[in-house]
């Protein structure tokens, strides 16, 4: 009875709230319709400058191959290294490919290509990514220009490698990011929401009146978990019909099984929020401490570098990251169809860490100082 | 057995004593008034007394439980109306009742008697959102969330702060009607001319009690004879009474000087010949009747001279 008034207090508040039902209505949409293009890791545009010393016919094709791919935009073709440097200092290009005199000789013997690449790895993926393209639109020139050459014995046994690409056939970057973006929403949501929450009760003074009734502690704290609870699913439902309707992905899993994560997650967040509220006076405390460890979460989730290459100690700090289990979960779900009997790792990771946290949530809710 | 019981309460907070051995007796159906300027741990004692604080040391009963372990007790029989305005501004006048009701497990029509007299002045309000209220209504609805559950003790942290002339007369008129149906009320205030209204008080300054007893009691111990002395110009002869050796105290109480005297040193008309000696204007001498005020200025310097 007390918890259902409580819960109708909390519901009341929320809606008249100016800010809140809108964050709740905004965010997932512009998490789910802006981010998935704006985060993307696909690189395009890469900006080429070319140094041709050779321009003959094999090094004009070269160059197609290369702005064929979509992945280049080519800024100039020189014969000056000099100066394609100065364009590189200038910003104006992140790869040289450098295409030496004697090339259409070496090619026709089927000797190694005096081909050149120098990527500006300012921004190292770009330059990484960028490198990796250009070679490989080197090699699949050269398998097209002369087919002879592979069948020389000077060039040894030839393995043809193809990839197939699981999951996600097409190697879709917005498909990879729409389980994350839907980790980070909720994650935000209900981090940010609890905590700052009990402290502007702390702020008003209204936790003392409630703190002098016999409201057991227990349910108060549930009182303002529960909203958030709700709030979430109402988050992911949001979510997923908009990976739907306009990218036309589907769950290849169980949807129950995310929202199973997602309770499990809201457990860890939320108890979180409430447990940093219970040590914060205000709410500018609450909201840069809560801010430091979502950061902490994001970054070391997974959800933008793989934890597998991270070093050792950072990978062993992953374990106690709840959003570590949320993710991994969540994508495999989605996107690979894991059934909990895949993840349980995960979803015992996450219990572990919920559980944990919302006892001490209770415990150090002290209602007498 | 008193409604309220303090033995020996001291807390610390660092490096400063909020209270210091502070002992109370407060007799069921009385206003027992706590009179200290800002700062003299009111508020303190007001939270260790409602359960959400801690004494370090001591031990306090209200209603004959303990403040610490039977703490889940003494709220369903306490109210409590801190000294800010903490209700849900967000929420209605009548939700927050309502609400607060719920939480004591009862109902507003369960005991609209209790609060009916209080409640009908802000029910033509009831669905204006609290924080849209002025601050006397503000107030009311305050004291109707703490009278909502029936409490026998009432715990009301200067409530009339900030509450004008005219308010806190209307507030101290529902407090007498109140204690009426046996509640127990301890007020606590900084404003002196409020003491008289309670049935006993105690001074506090710095953590101590200095004073307790009725109001007239404390005046009736009041050891020296006190003048109002008023003339022109005001601040040149408040400073020329401090100069006179033979005046023990001397403090502007609005447009009066107040000029404590031992008796038989001097009388009104000798320290009016003196006044108008120096020069001053419309000088007027007269033998006052201390108020608590005074005395608790007399105590107060006790106070410091002994520590």
């Amino acid at each position: 009875m007390v918890l259902l008034y409580l819960l109708e207090k909390e519901f009341k508040q929320f809606f008249r709230d100016p800010g809140l039902p809108k964050m709740a209505i905004a965010f997932p949409v512009l998490m789910m319709l802006v981010f998935p293009f704006a985060v993307s890791m696909e690189i395009r545009n890469i900006n080429l400058v070319v140094v041709d010393s050779n321009r003959s016919v094999a090094s004009s094709k070269l160059i197609e191959t290369c702005t064929a791919s979509g992945y280049f935009n080519l800024v100039a073709v020189s014969d000056d290294p000099d100066w394609a440097m100065q364009q590189m200092d200038k910003n104006r290009a992140d790869a040289i490919l450098t295409i030496e005199s004697d090339f259409d000789r070496c090619l026709e013997r089927g000797e190694a290509l005096p081909v050149g690449i120098k990527v500006n790895t300012i921004n190292g993926t770009k330059g990484s990514i960028g490198a990796g393209y250009l070679t490989s639109c080197i090699q699949r020139y050269r398998a097209e220009a002369s087919p002879a050459s592979t069948a020389s014995p000077t060039a040894g046994p030839q393995l043809d490698v193809s990839a197939k690409y699981y999951f996600n056939t097409y190697l879709d970057y917005k498909k990879f990011m729409v389980p994350a973006l839907i980790v980070i929403a909720i994650t935000m949501l209900t981090g940010f929401f609890p905590a700052l929450n009990i402290v502007s009760e702390k702020e008003r003074g209204t936790i003392e009146q409630i703190n002098v009734t016999p409201v057991n502690r227990g349910v108060f704290i549930l009182c303002k978990l529960i909203p958030y609870w709700l709030v979430a699913f109402f988050v992911l439902t949001a979510c997923l019909l908009i990976a739907r309707w306009v990218f036309d992905y589907s769950c290849a899993g169980s949807v129950g099984l995310m929202y199973f994560f997602t309770a499990g997650n809201i457990l860890v967040t939320a108890g979180m929020g409430l447990l940093i509220s219970n040590y914060s006076e205000n709410a500018q405390q609450a909201m840069f401490v809560t801010w430091f460890f979502m950061m902490v979460f994001m970054l070391v989730s997974g959800i933008f570098t793989p934890i597998a290459s991270m070093p050792d100690w950072a990978q062993a700090i992953t374990y106690l990251n709840p959003m570590r289990y949320y993710a991994d979960a969540m994508r495999g779900v989605y996107i690979k169809g894991s059934t909990l009997a895949d993840v349980w790792s995960d979803a015992a990771g996450l219990l572990t860490i919920g559980t944990v946290m919302v006892a001490w949530v209770i415990l150090s809710y002290k209602k007498t100082t | 057995m008193g409604a309220i019981e303090v033995e020996n309460v001291s807390k610390r907070y660092g490096n400063c004593q909020a209270l210091e051995q502070v002992s109370l007796d407060i007799q069921a159906g009385e206003i027992y008034g706590l009179i200290g300027p800002d700062g003299a741990g009111k508020t303190t004692l007001f939270r260790i007394l409602v359960t959400l604080l801690l004494p370090d040391n001591g031990s306090a009963r209200v209603e004959g439980l303990d403040v610490v372990k039977d703490f889940m007790a003494i709220r369903r029989h306490i109210g409590y109306m801190p000294g800010r305005f903490s209700l849900y501004q967000d929420l209605t006048v009548a939700e927050n009742l309502d609400f607060f009701a719920t939480m004591f497990g009862t109902t507003i029509t369960e005991n609209y008697e209790n609060i009916r007299e209080i409640y009908s002045q802000i029910e033509p309000f009831r669905d204006r959102r609290a924080g849209k209220l002025s601050g006397g209504m503000k107030q009311k609805l305050a004291l109707c969330c703490a009278l909502v559950h029936r409490p026998s003790v009432l715990f009301l942290d200067e409530p009339t702060t900030g509450v004008d002339a005219v308010s806190r007369k209307d507030f101290w008129n529902m407090l007498y009607r109140i204690r009426e149906s046996g509640v127990t009320i301890l007020v606590s205030t900084p404003y002196m001319d409020e003491a008289s209204l309670c049935d006993r008080i105690s001074l506090i300054q710095k953590g101590h009690l200095i004073e307790t007893g009725t109001p007239a009691a404390i005046v009736a111990q009041y050891p020296h004879r006190l003048f109002g002395v008023s003339g022109k110009p005001a601040y040149p002869l408040l400073k020329f009474l401090r100069r006179c050796p033979d005046l023990l105290r001397c403090f502007s109480f609005g447009s009066e000087h107040h000029v404590a005297v031992e008796p038989g040193t001097i009388s009104p008309e000798q320290l009016q010949a003196r006044i108008q000696a120096e020069g001053f204007s419309d000088v007027v001498v007269r033998e006052i009747e201390p108020n608590i005020e005074d005395c608790f200025m007399e105590l107060a310097k006790e106070e410091r001279q002994e520590s």
